[in-house]
């Protein structure tokens, strides 16, 4: 497909989506085999591609935070848009993708005339650690920080998740939390994607609020001062900004109980 | 022939070209002293050069000349007769060449302590007398490293393994001992590795990020020293920091019973963080530091630990002034040709991107399976070429079908149980000849990870990779150029060797 027809077919997408007036139907869901079609602007410049069997249409689901694997089936889910068409398919922004078990055909293709993008290091990145952190100042009160996980996964995506572990831990060291609240959420309920009912296991939603605990325990953070939860029938939450609402309920939700603005939660129960 | 040579003469050194050993315009080559034999009445001087296949290799001890006698890296401890110093010797960038090996096998009749039965040899049970009892070592310059079976933390509590694990080749005949092997009546799993070098250790334990990105966590802290742990030590990750590396070694190796004193670990912890090791002359190139070039152990010394390279300073910036070796009329033709040739090796290992495919460590931690990069997307660390985000990673050394052939060395079958994530590219069943971090996690996703090492000193101390299955560094190049499909010319290739002889 050259890039002048992915543009406007994406550019028909939108068009006749938007027309539905439903803010939901920007947003495609599809299990897939993907496609790595190797273009050269530098370092991790390739594209990721995949096509929706039920359409036979190739999105472009490079901008995930996870990228796929050649030769393993994934779940994506993401939202049309009309950027310009430089991989070879419909342009799909924010996107998730998840690896799954099932195998599928390796898939990688030259540039042929596509010129690819080349990486862009997120706008926010860990810093080295000979870097002072400024700690967050009061006054604090109970706060809430969400961390999202790949469908079926409790691995902390990097250039992301690490970040907002940092922030919880510089915000409980300011704010001497009297708890701090982790709650595992595991999407069990199946949901129907591509002929497939999708559903997370139970054991999921602890899995991850124990990751999450271990991480914040390696900042800092007091073992005995954390409380771990778990839902395994999230509601899903808009205010994370996911490619749709299904993926907000892969999360765990860290609460930083504070009693005193001023951060002497502890000193107060000591 | 491998001759010392003083410091003050060095700079006045004219390396003879095509040849092994150094010609010195001022005075004659001290004699042979280049052995380092425990317990010896010695002085271990601020600075020592050395010759090696490259040109000189040199290793400073900020801590000033230190008396051997009596220090704990140069005491043997134990009837075995090791000492810290006898694996890790200055002639070879603080490790220990297969070269060295042999050498000492002839003049000790194979009776120097590193022959010792423990690891020195195939297999403790075998005849200790026969050269052919310690083939892997004279060969390959490999000792047994033999891992508890089932893994086990550092409380020597148990972890339930993710994974069986089969002998499929024995060929050292120790995992199939009754006494070593994997059924007697202590389990372990026989493994054979090169020794690491002792040298440069602050980058080794420099901690760039906090974030250990392989693993998806922060990284852990030493109960022992609140530090952060680097992730960059030993092969397989065994041990957290050089504190408990020191312990588990004297124990291991050196056959100390009971806790190791505080003190002793003390001392050689001091001595250690102040030995910096790495090619400072190269026969053809001349002196590292000559025409802008910043080679050699100094700056090792007096540079910031832990630094990420990236595209304004791209690592092994400090030979790229070589580009301009033309325009420097005092340089031989040859010399010219081998200074670009450097440089233009410095550019293709952090600029010559291409696909890195199925390396669990790399690519199943979002990167992507497969991912666009150069060397420098992992060996990232300024100056030692190490990894910021530190970690192991399989490059398929150790695991079929990529790892060189070696029916000398033992082969495993790993089957993942029932339930446990398997191994992200090889699946449920892998076949390897080091299952690598995997004996210290348990883990299926960690079968074959071996920890990135530093790149420093390369040209002392040969063979390479932790199963030593590059003799040469040129055979590193042909592997990478085999496992990745990178497209070098013959040109390219020797570039890269060349900057890897002068590191």
């Amino acid at each position: 497909m050259s890039p002048m027809r992915c543009v406007s077919v994406a550019a028909l997408f939108v068009a006749s989506l938007a027309a539905a007036d439903a803010p939901d139907s920007r947003v495609v869901t599809f299990v897939g085999c993907p496609i790595y079609r190797d273009t050269d602007l530098g370092r991790k410049s390739g594209c990721w591609l995949a096509e929706d069997p039920a359409t036979g249409i190739r999105y472009d689901v490079t901008d995930g935070p996870t990228k796929p694997q050649v030769g393993r089936m994934s779940l994506f889910e993401g939202v049309l848009t009309s950027d310009p068409d430089t991989c070879g398919g419909v342009v799909l922004r924010p996107v998730r993708s998840a690896v799954l078990e099932e195998t599928c055909p390796t898939a990688i293709i030259p540039a042929e005339q596509f010129p690819g993008r080349r990486f862009v290091l997120p706008a926010e990145t860990l810093k080295p650690t000979w870097e002072p952190r400024e700690l967050p100042k009061p006054p604090y009160a109970t706060r809430e920080f969400h961390i999202v996980f790949d469908y079926g996964n409790d691995f902390l995506i990097y250039q992301y998740a690490e970040l907002i572990i940092e922030k919880i831990a510089l915000y409980a060291k300011a704010s001497q939390p009297q708890a701090v609240v982790i709650t595992g959420f595991a999407a069990t309920d199946p949901i129907e994607v591509s002929g497939r009912k999708l559903a997370e296991p139970a054991a999921l939603a602890k899995a991850r609020a124990d990751m999450v605990a271990l991480a914040l325990s390696r900042v800092g953070i007091d073992r005995r001062r954390m409380r771990i939860e778990t839902n395994t029938h999230p509601q899903p939450l808009a205010e994370l900004g996911t490619p749709g609402l299904e993926a907000s309920k892969r999360r765990v939700t860290i609460r930083v109980e504070v009693t005193s603005p001023e951060g002497r939660g502890r000193a107060k129960r000591g | 022939m491998r001759v010392a040579v003083k410091r003050s003469l060095v700079a006045a050194m004219v390396i003879a070209v095509g040849a092994v050993s150094i010609a010195v315009t001022t005075g004659e080559p001290v004699a042979d002293a280049s052995w380092w034999s425990p317990n010896e009445p010695r002085t271990f001087e601020a600075r020592h050069d050395y010759a090696d296949d490259a040109g000189v290799v040199t290793t400073l001890n900020t801590n000033g000349p230190t008396p051997v006698a009596g220090h704990p890296f140069f005491s043997s401890f134990s009837a075995n007769g090791r000492a810290c110093v006898s694996c890790h010797q200055p002639a070879d960038g603080m490790s220990l060449s297969v070269d060295s090996i042999r050498k000492r096998w002839r003049e000790t009749g194979g009776k120097d302590p590193i022959f010792a039965a423990v690891d020195g040899s195939d297999c403790p049970s075998l005849p200790q007398d026969k050269e052919s009892s310690h083939s892997l070592l004279l060969k390959r310059g490999l000792f047994r490293i033999a891992r508890p079976w089932p893994p086990r933390d550092l409380d020597g509590k148990r972890i339930e393994p993710e994974f069986t694990i089969e002998v499929v080749r024995d060929p050292t005949r120790c995992n199939r001992d009754p006494q070593y092997g994997l059924t007697s009546a202590q389990p372990m799993v026989s493994v054979y590795r090169r020794p690491r070098p002792t040298a440069n250790l602050k980058y080794v334990t420099s901690v760039g990020f906090p974030f250990e990105p392989k693993q998806g966590l922060p990284l852990p802290t030493d109960a022992e020293t609140g530090q952060l742990i680097s992730g960059n030590l030993l092969a397989d990750g065994r041990m957290p920091t050089v504190r408990a590396q020191i312990r588990d070694a004297m124990r291991v190796h050196l056959g100390v019973t009971g806790a190791v004193p505080a003190s002793t670990v003390d001392s050689i912890e001091a001595f250690l963080n102040g030995v910096y090791s790495a090619q400072s002359v190269h026969r053809v190139g001349g002196l590292l530091t000559d025409g802008g070039a910043e080679g050699g152990p100094e700056v090792l010394r007096d540079a910031r630990e832990g630094d990420l390279q990236y595209g304004g300073a791209p690592i092994w910036k400090e030979f790229l002034p070589w580009a301009n070796a033309a325009k420097d009329a005092s340089l031989t033709a040859e010399q010219r040709a081998f200074r670009e040739s450097v440089a233009r090796g410095a550019e293709i290992f952090a600029k010559r991107t291409f696909l890195i495919d199925n390396s669990a460590g790399i690519t199943n931690m979002g990167f992507g399976n497969p991912v666009r990069n150069s060397c420098a997307f992992c060996h990232n660390m300024q100056r030692t070429g190490m990894d910021v985000a530190p970690g192991q990673v399989d490059l398929g050394t150790t695991n079929a079908p990529t790892a060189n052939s070696s029916p000398e060395l033992p082969l495993f079958k790993l089957t993942c149980r029932e339930g446990a994530r398997p191994h992200p590219h090889l699946g449920r069943v892998v076949y390897t000849q080091d299952p690598g971090f995997a004996l210290t996690t348990g883990k299926c996703i960690d079968i074959g990870k071996i920890t990135i090492q530093q790149m420093r000193g390369l040209a002392a101390r040969p063979p390479y990779f932790s199963n030593g299955s590059a003799q040469t560094i040129r055979d590193i190049v042909d592997y990478y150029e085999r496992r990745y499909r990178i497209g070098l010319t013959e040109q390219e290739k020797q570039d890269l060797t060349n900057l890897m002889s002068v590191l």
